[in-house]
């Protein structure tokens, strides 16, 4: 299994972000909001900022679930649960 | 709005570790992409 964060943010301001909570997976950077258009996180490319969402994809490349509002707190427990049913 | 079952998009994106990730290198492998606001804000 493998974590990818993704913002719109630059990759000093993400390295910093990793490094202060000593993140163990990457964190991307979307500068031009193309990730986060093709993944349903942004509306336009004027996006300020990325909508909490998340999908999770099989090791085929497909997508298992999309979660299209994502509460931080509760998420890690959330994909636990879809990933062992 | 995706749907279980469909293609995800392919990326490459820049890690705040200076590496490129592409989602096709990922093959193999589950993968849970998320979406954050804004680097160090609270959840």
């Amino acid at each position: 299994m493998t974590i990818l964060g993704a913002s719109f943010d630059t990759p000093a301001d993400n390295a910093a972000f990793a490094q202060k909570f000593s993140f163990p997976f990457p964190l991307l950077s979307d500068p031009d909001r193309s990730l986060a258009l093709a993944y349903g996180a942004a509306d336009d490319a004027s996006a300020r900022s990325a909508k909490r969402v998340s999908c999770l994809i099989d090791e085929e490349g497909r997508v298992l679930r999309y979660y299209p509002q994502v509460a931080a707190r509760d998420h890690p427990a959330e994909v636990l649960r879809d990933l062992v049913a | 709005m995706l749907k279980p079952g469909d293609p995800a998009p392919d990326f490459a994106a820049t890690a705040h570790d200076g590496r490129t990730v592409r989602l096709r290198d990922l093959r193999g492998k589950k993968v849970l992409l998320w979406f954050f606001p804004k680097a160090d804000t609270p959840g």
